[in-house]
């Protein structure tokens, strides 16, 4: 029963913490909170939903099930990118230097036109995925696990550790100085635009893939589901400590755990209230985040 | 500034004459008040074509009192504090009659507004009982109550499923908590409420309350709601590995609760709800006319298009659009609709329980069992 219940965690988590990590990587460069970025989350669900469903309709999905869901991967996150891309270019570069609270003000003109653009284009009913997994069971120790569940841990895991091994090579470095410095970077050699810009992109990206996992796990999507699940990865991100790519992973998972666990041992109608309430005892403790470090202001 | 208030002044002197003039107009209007967008759009269309259908059927006959029908449409979004501005805006558009709204949420505290204009109000599919237990001499409802559907649910899973252990779920909406408790009541003593909670009206993961609830190894699960939150939880209990059938009501017996659920999950699904119109032989002709022109019929067309002719007769009796004239005529009256024979009760209930219980097969609903 636990462990049952670790496991649901963990996937609801796993989720989080990839969302998380695009919150916490703008932070860390431009310490803006893009409060678009669940809208992209959400254009990445149905994104999903229409190539897959493209793709049904072309034979693919019946004749090589894996290929096609791998194309919608690659085609969703290519088409989040390019939106994560434009982004930054149309609401938030113009805005760089202008006070921190007009571009956080553009961000949220991003969300709700985004919203309104899907809800008008793709309607406001449910929408529901095209694809049934069955219900196949990896079964262990009387614990009960989809497929899907496997791959979306497995995923997560996989994307978390490519991100982990990319803060090593030239440009991970490079994003790093960045967040350090602008000026400082700028002066030796980075492209600062250009750094901001892979930011946006990487971020986008991961968005989308945890689209398309959620989109395939429960089944059904609409155009608010960016709202609530960007503001839990939110939570998420500020609970580890924003700026923090560990921390974002880290407060990704425990979110999901205390959700989990919280609704299965306390009360399943307050489900959301235990995140936010941990979120209050740790910023009480930490006001910078479990992993968060607590920055000097610079002079 | 005077040049300002001059331009005011004049403004609403314009303002008071068109709608002098509207008043005027020899037409009728009727309401039809629902969620029209947002998730649960569909079932607002279903109100709105069964009413159409009506609505033509009279005016092609002549109208009524020798004035056209006009239908007015109202869009509540299913929040009750869009069920109020909304409520207000059909009062001041002249409506003679609501037919809505569709969320109980919505119907009663709308039934406020309109009763304090004196325009009858008929639901076609707002269940709750506290909507016509307040006294309002002009509420109506064409469809049963959630406390006769509860009773009908706790006496299938007692006769008919034989259930010892039952483990009870709810929105924690207006309908479907108030649902969950009735059937609860109706239980009684002998089956055992092995878990009773809520769950969040737009969540989508609900595997850690069903993990919980699979430990208790319920007979039966009952659940008061919606359709999508329906869907989900009977998917996500399959993948858990419940086993056990799951029972819910009105609110769920839509063609998305297949689709989300997928037709594996949802097979032997129970759920209350009115008899098949297909057996009804004075539903035929309405049928075959929405089948023609809309399509296939939502679970509450029916009701919406018998609802709007329960309303014009009455007008049409009365002589008047008087709204408590009308009203008392509809205490009065009996009425032979689509569904049958019907009359309402001193409260504005219908007096015959309309339950019967359907099951989900192959990804279709059919009729199971009579009370």
């Amino acid at each position: 029963m636990l462990l049952q219940q670790l496991i649901n965690g963990l996937t609801l988590g796993s989720v989080y913490a990839i969302i998380a990590l695009g919150y916490t990587m703008v932070y860390g460069i431009l310490e803006l909170i893009n409060f678009a970025h669940g809208e992209i989350y959400m254009l990445g669900a149905y994104l999903g939903i229409i190539f897959l469903g493209i793709f049904t309709a072309m034979g693919l999905t019946a004749a090589n099930f894996p290929l096609a869901l791998i194309l919608t991967v690659l085609i969703t996150v290519f088409f989040c990118s390019a939106y994560g891309f434009t982004m930054e270019k149309v609401a938030y570069k113009p805005l760089r230097n202008a006070p921190r609270l007009s571009p956080l003000i553009s961000a949220i003109g991003v969300s709700i036109f985004l919203q309104n653009y899907v809800m008008l284009t793709q309607g406001a009913t449910d929408k529901v995925f095209p694809y049934r997994y069955g219900e196949a069971h990896v079964h262990f120790l009387n614990v009960e696990m989809t497929y899907l569940q496997v791959m979306i841990i497995a995923t997560s895991a996989l994307l978390m550790l490519a991100l982990h091994l990319f803060r090593k090579t030239r440009m991970g470095k490079a994003m790093r100085a960045t967040a350090q410095d602008k000026t400082m970077a700028a002066l030796v050699g980075i492209n600062v635009d250009g750094i901001i810009s892979l930011t946006f992109v990487i971020g986008a990206g991961l968005a989308a893939v945890a689209g398309i996992m959620v989109a395939s796990y429960y089944g059904i999507v609409n155009y608010f589901i960016g709202y609530v699940a960007g503001i839990k990865a939110f939570t998420a991100a500020v609970l580890g400590g924003i700026g923090s790519i560990p921390g974002a992973m880290l407060g990704g998972i425990l979110l999901g755990l205390i959700e989990s666990l919280g609704a299965a041992y306390i009360s399943s109608e307050y489900k959301d209230v235990y995140a936010f309430v941990m979120l209050l005892i740790i910023l009480l403790i930490r006001p910078s985040g479990i992993l968060g470090r607590h920055t000097e202001e610079k002079v | 500034m005077r040049r300002l208030t001059v331009l005011l002044m004049a403004t609403f002197c314009a303002a008071v004459l068109a709608s002098g003039c509207t008043k005027k107009e020899n037409v009728i209007k009727v309401a039809v008040v629902a969620q029209m967008t947002g998730a649960e759009a569909k079932m607002g269309n279903d109100f709105k074509n069964g009413v159409s259908i009506a609505v033509d059927e009279w005016n092609s006959k002549g109208g009524v009192l020798g004035k056209k029908i006009e239908v007015l449409t109202g869009d509540d979004q299913a929040d009750p504090k869009q069920a109020v501005s909304v409520a207000n805006k059909m009062v001041n558009e002249g409506a003679a009659g609501i037919i809505g709204h569709f969320n109980s949420s919505c119907s009663i505290p709308a039934s406020d507004v309109y009763t304090r204009a004196n325009i009858p109000m008929i639901t076609p599919a707002s269940t709750n009982p506290l909507l016509t237990e307040r006294g309002y001499k002009g509420v109506f409802r064409v469809c049963g109550t959630d406390d006769q559907q509860g009773k009908v649910a706790a006496d299938f899973a007692k006769s008919k499923l034989n259930v010892k252990k039952v483990a009870i779920l709810h929105d924690k909406t207006t309908y479907g908590q108030g649902f969950a408790d009735l059937f609860k009541k109706h239980l009684g003593a002998a089956v055992e409420v092995v878990y009773y909670g809520g769950i969040t009206k737009g969540d989508k993961d609900f595997k850690p309350v069903l993990t919980s609830i699979k430990e208790k190894k319920p007979d039966l699960i009952f659940f008061g709601g919606i359709y999508p939150e329906t869907g989900l939880l009977v998917k996500q209990a399959r993948e858990v590995n419940i086993t056990a059938p799951f029972l819910s009501g009105d609110g769920s017996i839509d063609p998305k609760f297949v689709e989300i659920a997928g037709d594996k999950a949802a097979e032997g699904t129970y759920l209350t709800f009115s008899p098949d119109p297909d057996n009804i032989p004075a539903a035929k002709d309405f049928i075959g006319k929405y089948r023609s022109k809309f399509g296939e019929l939502g679970p509450y067309s029916i009701y919406a298009y018998d609802a709007v002719n329960i309303l014009l007769a009455a007008i049409k009796e009365a002589g008047t659009t008087d709204g408590k004239t009308v009203a008392e005529k509809l205490h009065s009256m009996e009425f032979s609709g689509a569904l049958g024979k019907m009359r309402f009760t001193e409260k504005g209930d219908v007096s015959q329980s309309p339950y019967v219980v359907w099951v989900t097969r192959n990804g279709k609903f059919e009729e199971y069992w009579k009370p």
